[in-house]
C-alpha cells in the first residue's frame, strides 16, 4: 500500500494529490508482473485500466492517424500509460505496448477512478489537466485528444500552465542525480580550502584567510574587518558594481548588436568598420585604465566606460558572426517568397543571428564583470573590486575573500539570468536541443 | 482517383502557365582568372505544367541553371523565358527573383524560429497582398489539405525530415507559383520516406498544376515522377538526351514494377552511369 502510495507520488497526474485520496487511489490499484516480450494491449482493445509502470521499462507505439510527433516512446518506472481509460470519447486503445524487460505495473480501473474523483472534484481536475498535460507533452499527442480528458467541476479543464510544469521539472531535478553531484563538487572546493589552509597549514598557505575565519567574518553581526552581510555597506558595494554592470551591459547590448548587425549585414560598411574594429579590439582593457581617467570626469564614468568597451566588443563580434554563419538558402527562399531587402533583415538575418547573439551577450556580461573589477580596483569610491583593492591596502585579508565569493555569486546570477532571457526568446531552439535529449 | 484524373484533366483545360524556354544558355565561371564553363550553350524547352527532371551526376552543372531561372545567379549569355516573358538575357545578365518561380532547396530552408504555420504564411504576409486572416485561414486549410494539420504550431526542428519537405511545398504553394524548382530535395532522406514523399508531391501536383523543374540524379525518383527526362552530359552541363516517360499520369508505386518502368531503366541506365564516370574522373567537386 505504502508502496504504491510513493508510486503514485513520482508520477506527473498524481504528484499534487493529497494524501488521503492518494490512499484511496491506492485502494484501487493491482499490482501485477510481466515478463520480457509481453504485449500488455493492442491498439484497438477495450480500454479498462490505467497502468503506472513500477519497475522495468515498456515499450509504447501509438498508431498512426493519431498525429504523434513521435509516437515511439520507452516508459520506466512512475510513467503513466493507458491513459485511454479516462477519456471520454475513447474507449480503445490508442497504442501497442510492450515489456522490453521483466516488469512490475499497477492497473487502475478507468472508471473506478472517475467515480472516486467524483466525491472529490477539484483534485479530479487538477490530476485530469495533468493527464491532458502528458498526453499533449509527453506523448506529442495534439490538443484535441488530450483536450478529451473528463473534468468534474463547472470550470473547464485547462492545460497546466507553465508554473505548475516548472515545479514538475523542478522536483524531477531533484530526484535526478544533478543536484547531489553538484554539491559534492563545491564540497570538494570548501574541504580544500579548509584542509590546505586551516588543518595541514601548507607552506605558502598559511597565511591565507581560511574557510572558518572567513565564514565567521561574513556571517557574524559585528564584523571584525568592518564588513559582512549584516553591514549596510556590503549591499551598498554591491549595488554599486551591479549598476555600473546594468548601464554598461546596456549601452553594450544596445550599440554592439545594431553594429554587429550590420558589420555581418553590408560589405561595404564591413570594409570601412571592421579593419578599426580589429585594431582596437586587442588592446587590453587595463591599458585603457589612463585614457579613461583623462577623458571622462570623476571617478564613475570612466569605470562604467571600461566596463562597456569589454563588453562591446564581445557582443559586436558575435552578432557580426552570426549573421555570417546564416545558411544562405535563408535568404534566397525570402526572395523567392517575395520579401524585400529590409523584410529579409527583420524576419531572416535578426532571428537568424540569434543564436549568437545570446553567446555573444553570455561572454559580454562575463567580460564586463573581468573589466568592472579591474576599473574599480583602479579607480572608484565603491564596489566590489573597491573592497578588494583596498581591503588589500589595509591588510584586511578575510573581507578579500567575502570580496571573492560575493562577486562570484552575483556574477553567476547576472549571465544565468541572460541565458533564461535567451532561452525565452529562443523558444524554438529550446524546444530542438531538447529533442536531441540536450 | 478517378475525381483526382477529373480535376486533373480540368487543369490541363485551363490556361496553364508556366512554361519555361532556355535559348542558348552559357554560364561561365572567372575565379582567379581561370574560366570554367558550366554550362555550355545549353537550350531547352519545358511546356507550362510539365513535370521535368533534370538528371546527370552531382556536380554537372545542373544546379547553375536553377540558379539562373531563379535569380540566384547571372549568365554568361543566351535568354531564358518564362511564358514568353524575358527573365534573364543579354542585356539583364541576372533575373529577379520572385514567387512566380520558387525553390525547394536541397537542404531545406524553412525558418527554424518560425512555427511552420508562421513559414507557411510568409510568402503572402511578405508580399502583403491578402488580409492577415485571410492568409492564415488559406494557410491552415492548404496544411490540412496536404495531411500537415496538428502540426500548425510546432517548429520544423520538432517535426520528421519528411513533413518538413511537405511544409516547405505548402509554402511554395500558398503564393500560387507558376514553377517549382527542385534542387534534390530529396538527396538527404532514406528511400522508404523518399517513396513516400515521392507519392505525395504527385498528389498535391494533381492538385496544382505547376511546371515542375526538378534536379535529381536518382534515375528511379526521375522515372518515377517525370513526364520527361532531360540527360545531362557533365561538365560544362549540356542536355544530351531527351527521354520521354510514356507511362500515363497520375502514377502510384505500382509503377515501380511494371514493364514500362524497368525497359526505361534499362535505356537511361547506360547514359547516366557514363557521364557519371566522366565528372569521377574529372574530379569535380558536388554542388
Amino acid at each position: 500500500m505504502d508502496q504504491i502510495v510513493t508510486l503514485l507520488k513520482r508520477s506527473m497526474p498524481f504528484q499534487t494529490v493529497p494524501i488521503d485520496i492518494l490512499e484511496a487511489i491506492a485502494g484501487l490499484a493491482r499490482y501485477e508482473s510481466h515478463a520480457r516480450g509481453d504485449v500488455i494491449y493492442h491498439q484497438g482493445d477495450f480500454a479498462d485500466d490505467v497502468y503506472i509502470v513500477s519497475s522495468g521499462s515498456v515499450q509504447h507505439t501509438l498508431g498512426i492517424g493519431f498525429q504523434a510527433i513521435h509516437p515511439e516512446k520507452v516508459l520506466h518506472s512512475g510513467d503513466v500509460f493507458g491513459w485511454a481509460a479516462v477519456l471520454d470519447n475513447q474507449r480503445s486503445r490508442l497504442a501497442k505496448t510492450v515489456c522490453m524487460e521483466r516488469t512490475e505495473l499497477i492497473r487502475i480501473n478507468g472508471e473506478e477512478l472517475i467515480n472516486l474523483f467524483r466525491t472529490s472534484p477539484e483534485t479530479g481536475d487538477i490530476v485530469m489537466s495533468r493527464f491532458a498535460t502528458m498526453i499533449n507533452k509527453e506523448y506529442t499527442l495534439p490538443e484535441e485528444v488530450a483536450g478529451h480528458v473528463p473534468h468534474f467541476t463547472q470550470v473547464p479543464v485547462t492545460m497546466a500552465t507553465g508554473l505548475t510544469l516548472t515545479m514538475f521539472r523542478l522536483s524531477q531535478w531533484l530526484k535526478s542525480p544533478k543536484p547531489y553531484l553538484m554539491f559534492t563538487g563545491f564540497g570538494i572546493l570548501l574541504a580544500t580550502w579548509y584542509l590546505t589552509v586551516e588543518v595541514w597549514k601548507l607552506p605558502r598557505f598559511a597565511d591565507m584567510p581560511g574557510l572558518t575565519v572567513v565564514m565567521k567574518e561574513w556571517f557574524s553581526k559585528d564584523p571584525v574587518y568592518g564588513l559582512s552581510i549584516y553591514t549596510p555597506e556590503y549591499y551598498q558595494h554591491i549595488w554599486v558594481s551591479v549598476r555600473r554592470i546594468l548601464i554598461a551591459f546596456f549601452l553594450a547590448t544596445v550599440l554592439g548588436v545594431p553594429l554587429g548587425l550590420f558589420l555581418g549585414w553590408s560589405k561595404t560598411f564591413r570594409e570601412y568598420v571592421f579593419p578599426v574594429f580589429e585594431t582596437l579590439r586587442p588592446i587590453p582593457i587595463l591599458a585603457w585604465v589612463p585614457l579613461a581617467i583623462l577623458m571622462f570626469q570623476g571617478s564613475e564614468t570612466p569605470v562604467i566606460y571600461l566596463t562597456f568597451l569589454a563588453s562591446f566588443y564581445a557582443t559586436a563580434l558575435n552578432t557580426m558572426l552570426g549573421v555570417e554563419t546564416i545558411d544562405e538558402s535563408y535568404s534566397r527562399a525570402a526572395a523567392c517568397l517575395g520579401a524585400s531587402k529590409w523584410q529579409t533583415f527583420k524576419e531572416v538575418i535578426v532571428p537568424g543571428a540569434m543564436p549568437f547573439i545570446f553567446t555573444g551577450l553570455q561572454i559580454s556580461i562575463g567580460v564586463a564583470w573581468f573589466s568592472l573589477v579591474a576599473g574599480e580596483m583602479v579607480s572608484g569610491e565603491f564596489g566590489l573590486g573597491y573592497v578588494i583593492n583596498t581591503s588589500y591596502t589595509m591588510v584586511r585579508y578575510p573581507t578579500i575573500v567575502i570580496g571573492m565569493i560575493t562577486l562570484g555569486i552575483v556574477g553567476y546570477t547576472s549571465s544565468a539570468l541572460v541565458r533564461m532571457a535567451g532561452d525565452y526568446m529562443m523558444q524554438w531552439r529550446v524546444r530542438e536541443l531538447a529533442l536531441g535529449g540536450r | 482517383m478517378n475525381a483526382v484524373l477529373q480535376k486533373a484533366e480540368k487543369a490541363e483545360k485551363g490556361a496553364l502557365k508556366g512554361a519555361i524556354r532556355i535559348e542558348d544558355v552559357v554560364k561561365i565561371y572567372d575565379p582567379e582568372g581561370a574560366a570554367v564553363m558550366a554550362v555550355d550553350h545549353c537550350s531547352l524547352d519545358i511546356p507550362a505544367g510539365e513535370i521535368c527532371m533534370i538528371v546527370g551526376p552531382s556536380g554537372c552543372g545542373k544546379t547553375t541553371l536553377l540558379n539562373a531561372i531563379a535569380g540566384f545567379h547571372s549568365i554568361s549569355s543566351g535568354k531564358i523565358f518564362l511564358d514568353d516573358e524575358l527573365l534573364c538575357g543579354p542585356e539583364k545578365p541576372m533575373a529577379q527573383p520572385g514567387s512566380d518561380r520558387i525553390v525547394v532547396f536541397q537542404n531545406g530552408a524553412l525558418f527554424p524560429w518560425k512555427s511552420n504555420l508562421d513559414n507557411v504564411a510568409f510568402g503572402p504576409l511578405m508580399q502583403g497582398k491578402l488580409g492577415k486572416k485571410e492568409i492564415y485561414d488559406k494557410a491552415r486549410s492548404m496544411m490540412a489539405d496536404a495531411g500537415l494539420s496538428g502540426t500548425e504550431h510546432n517548429f520544423p526542428g520538432e517535426v520528421s525530415s519528411g513533413l518538413r519537405r511537405r511544409v516547405e511545398i505548402v509554402r511554395a504553394l500558398m503564393n500560387e507559383p507558376k514553377v517549382l524548382l527542385f534542387d534534390e530535395p530529396y538527396r538527404a532522406l532514406d528511400s522508404l520516406t523518399k517513396s513516400v514523399m515521392h507519392e505525395a508531391l504527385l498528389e498535391i501536383y494533381y492538385k496544382n498544376k505547376v511546371t515542375i523543374f526538378f534536379i535529381t540524379h536518382d534515375l528511379e525518383e526521375a522515372i518515377f515522377l517525370g513526364h520527361r527526362l532531360v540527360i545531362m552530359s557533365s561538365r560544362p552541363c549540356k542536355p544530351k538526351k531527351i527521354i520521354d516517360v510514356d507511362i500515363p499520369h497520375p502514377r502510384d508505386y505500382s509503377v515501380l514494377t511494371s514493364t514500362r518502368y524497368r525497359q526505361l531503366m534499362d535505356e537511361t541506365i547506360e547514359l547516366v552511369h557514363e557521364e557519371a564516370k566522366k565528372a569521377f574522373s574529372a574530379g569535380e567537386k558536388e554542388g
